[in-house]
């Protein structure tokens, strides 16, 4: 972030002060005849004044005929430098961090302009960024909080659709890392500064670097993206339910909600923690530990039986898949065409995923349905399996008859050939 | 025994039967060193003759449809009672025709039995070849799975690289651009109607030409062959050659109890290319060599090239009764007898490199 700052900070050139407030919301741009900001900036010698006009090429803003002036204001007809940059003409070159959110907000907020770019594009950030912790801290002075630029970039902005942009699914972790994994700067805040660090370790991180898969939560999907704020207690069962919706519509279920409401337990976190969220295993279910249910319950009350039930229930289930599903591979090994089984067994574990569903019912019987059903999938394809090899001792018993018919029919032509030579 | 007499009587005055009787209890088969040479046209024509019963029978289920045949060949091996052996063993014999088709060409070949007056009897045997090799490339893709289906793609593509009639003949093959249910339908057509017609066209000109004009003695083992006896063809040959299609049968069952042919999984179109995408394997060869070749050599695509150095080495070998001279003493030409030893050598070195994946 502050790198990010710098980059704004520096964007322009040092010559004029800091202004807090926005400039009024820009009439239609037109693409200027001549742009003296990036014929002239393109020339600079100085890096740090070079780089906005070098930027500017791939910019959104830039693209659609927003020029340097739509933000910066000043004169881009005029091609004398004093001209150009005039403060009279409404010139900026810095702008303080506090003033960004405003001046970014002063197009974005306005649902009548954005609709000429474009139609589907939310106008909300600025009203969000405001409720957001980044932006709350800001209001109260702090320079050292995430503004738009911070994310998005100051110059060289990308729609979050392009792959290249900094707020891109694949590439937001790092934007946030860059201020999230600076572990001095969040301890001011009350934060460890390792949550990075531990959602790399997640199974969403996997999915999203592993598989490639955009869908996977990053951090703004449970954060929010503008309005960045930690889920409450009482949200973090909302949070994780706009994917896992079977999973909450099971707990609302449970017993847990009302208990942990309580005990201001935040409802899936509880068991599931917050960043490093691992796949789940039937390993944690119980009061031992290292398992999970042992937070709130101990041997021998309700809980414990209950966890006990359902542990065993998913221990019989992948015990079952496990060992046909070895038999039914060592009949395919055989030659024997199994689809019919593998279809069972197939049925067999969406039952089991189903059972490992009802877990968050935390009612033992609704689990036990399902592993039942899973158990008669399982017990449908060992009998297929069990055909097969009745199938298979056939065939070969078949081939042997056969061989020993073939072998007496060729000694016999054998030696009646023999006979016939003599 | 009377009625019988009278029934032989009555066709023989109609159809002159007596000459054909005599000539097949006359008929004599030379024995020597490398007699058993012999019994490889035979041991083909068994398996040619388990494929047509076979092949009978799977037509009572099959379906030619991309829709449909995937699904009726896992219906014949799981739900037709032998279903799976009749499919196995076709499957199978298939494979074992074309490797007695290729031992028993090499065997003439090397006993120099294709030159003058046999030449047309190498002529329609290389033709035999090419057409069980012909139903081979067609059968594969009937089963209508991902591997057969690839490779079909892979296999018609090269036609497309014949000068000026490769694109027609692509389009002919596949009846369209793509491998599609319309391919099938033309292979299925292919496999079991055009194919067998010309096949039992050439077999039988064949086999007439070898009954006619008898078996061959290399001048090498001529006077070995004049000391020993002959080997009446009825019944001692056909005896002994009933012992060797009794072995091949025997083969046949072992093959399809213990190593069933695979199904493997429906052709999807849509999907990418599995890794790994193999012809049969006597097609390895050519394939792996092709695979070999750099994208263009002396400024010519090198797949073509490739192909056309196939093209070319298949005319000498058609027409080696007329290139080998012989020797002036009699018997075959060295050069020649060579060149079949390196390409044997070749045929089998790249098929076995294949298969222990040195072109990997």
């Amino acid at each position: 972030m502050r790198c990010s700052l710098a980059v704004a900070t520096l964007a322009i050139g040092l010559a004029a002060a800091a202004r807090a407030a926005a400039p009024a919301a820009p009439a239609a741009p037109v693409r200027a005849a001549a742009d003296s900001c990036l014929s002239c900036h393109a020339t600079l010698k100085d890096e740090r004044l070079r780089k906005p006009a070098e930027l500017a090429t791939s910019d959104i803003h830039h693209a659609q005929g927003i020029t340097c002036a739509g933000c910066h204001g000043g004169d881009p007809a005029a091609t004398d430098s004093s001209a150009a940059m005039d403060p009279r003409k409404g010139f900026v070159g810095v702008f303080a961090p506090r003033a960004i959110p405003e001046m970014c907000g002063s197009c974005h907020s306005n649902a009548a302009y954005m609709l000429r770019y474009a139609p589907n594009i939310p106008t909300d950030q600025l009203s969000q960024y405001r409720t957001s912790k980044h932006g709350l801290a800001l209001a109260k002075g702090a320079t050292d909080v995430a503004v738009c630029s911070s994310c998005h970039g100051a110059h060289g902005v990308r729609p979050p659709s392009d792959a290249r942009s900094p707020v891109y699914p694949t590439r937001v972790v790092e934007t946030c890392a860059r201020c999230h994994a600076d572990v001095a700067l969040m301890n001011r805040y009350g934060i460890k500064g390792n949550e990075v660090e531990e959602y790399k370790k997640s199974v969403h991180y996997a999915a999203l670097m592993e598989k490639n898969d955009l869908s996977a939560p990053t951090c703004k999907s449970c954060h929010g993206a503008h309005g960045a704020t930690p889920p409450g207690v009482d949200s973090v069962a909302n949070v994780c339910g706009t994917c896992h919706v079977s999973q909450l519509e099971k707990f609302d279920q449970s017993p847990h909600k009302d208990a942990f409401a309580a005990l201001q337990q935040p409802a899936c976190e509880a068991c599931h923690s917050n960043h490093a969220i691992g796949q789940p295993q039937d390993s944690w279910i119980g009061v031992a530990d290292k398992q999970v249910c042992g937070a709130c319950h101990s041997a021998g009350d309700a809980g414990a039986t209950a966890a006990t039930a359902i542990s065993g229930a998913l221990a019989s289930t992948v015990a079952a898949e496990a060992s046909v599903g070895a038999r039914v591979a060592r009949v395919k090994r055989a030659g024997m065409l199994m689809d019919a089984a593998d279809v069972k067994l197939e049925d067999a574990h969406q039952a089991y995923i189903m059972a490992t569903v009802e877990i968050h019912t935390a009612i033992p019987a609704r689990v036990e349905k399902q592993t039942a059903t899973a158990l008669a999938d399982t017990s449908a394809a060992d009998k297929d399996a069990a055909a097969a090899e009745k199938e298979i001792r056939y065939r070969r018993t078949g081939l042997f008859v056969s061989l020993v018919v073939i072998a007496i029919a060729m000694v016999t032509l054998a030696f009646k050939v023999r006979s016939m030579e003599r | 025994m009377r009625a019988l007499d009278k029934l032989w009587h009555a066709l023989d005055e109609r159809f002159e039967l007596e000459p054909i009787v005599e000539f097949v209890t006359h008929k004599v088969v030379p024995r020597h060193r490398h007699s058993w040479a012999y019994y490889f046209g035979g041991l083909t024509l068994f398996f040619f003759l388990v494929q047509v019963a076979t092949g009978i029978l799977l037509l009572l289920y099959y379906r030619p449809t991309a829709e449909a045949a995937f699904e009726s060949v896992q219906f014949i091996v799981t739900r037709v009672p032998f279903g799976w052996l009749v499919r196995s063993v076709h499957s199978w014999s298939a494979n074992l025709m074309i490797l007695s088709a290729f031992a028993h060409m090499f065997s003439v070949y090397f006993m120099g039995s294709y030159a003058k007056p046999r030449e047309l009897t190498w002529w329609t045997g290389f033709a035999l070849l090419g057409l069980a090799m012909g139903f081979g490339f067609s059968g594969y893709l009937l089963p209508w799975n991902t591997l057969s289906y690839f490779a079909t793609r892979v296999g018609t593509d090269m036609v497309s690289k014949v000068p000026f009639a490769g694109a027609w003949l692509l389009k002919f093959l596949r009846g369209g651009n793509e491998v599609t249910g319309a391919t099938l339908t033309r292979f299925f057509g292919f496999h079991v109607a055009v194919l067998p017609m010309l096949t039992t066209l050439l077999l039988g000109v064949h086999l007439a030409l070898i009954q006619r004009q008898g078996m061959h003695v290399p001048v090498s083992l001529e006077e070995e062959a004049k000391k020993r006896k002959p080997i009446r063809f009825v019944p001692n040959f056909m005896l002994r050659e009933g012992v060797v299609w009794l072995l091949g049968l025997a083969a046949l069952a072992a093959l399809a109890a213990f190593f069933p042919w695979e199904l493997g999984t429906k052709a999807d179109p849509f999907a990418s290319a599995p890794a790994g995408i193999k012809p049969e394997w006597y097609f390895l060869f050519v394939f792996e060599t092709l695979k070999l070749l750099p994208a263009h050599l002396f400024g010519i695509e090198g797949e073509l090239l490739g192909l056309g150095a196939f093209a070319a080495g298949g005319l000498v070998w058609f027409l080696v009764p007329v290139l080998d001279r012989g020797r002036p003493g009699g018997g075959r030409g060295r050069t020649f007898f060579v060149l079949g030893w390196l390409v044997l050598a070749y045929i089998v070195g790249f098929t076995f490199a294949s298969f222990a994946g040195v072109f990997k």
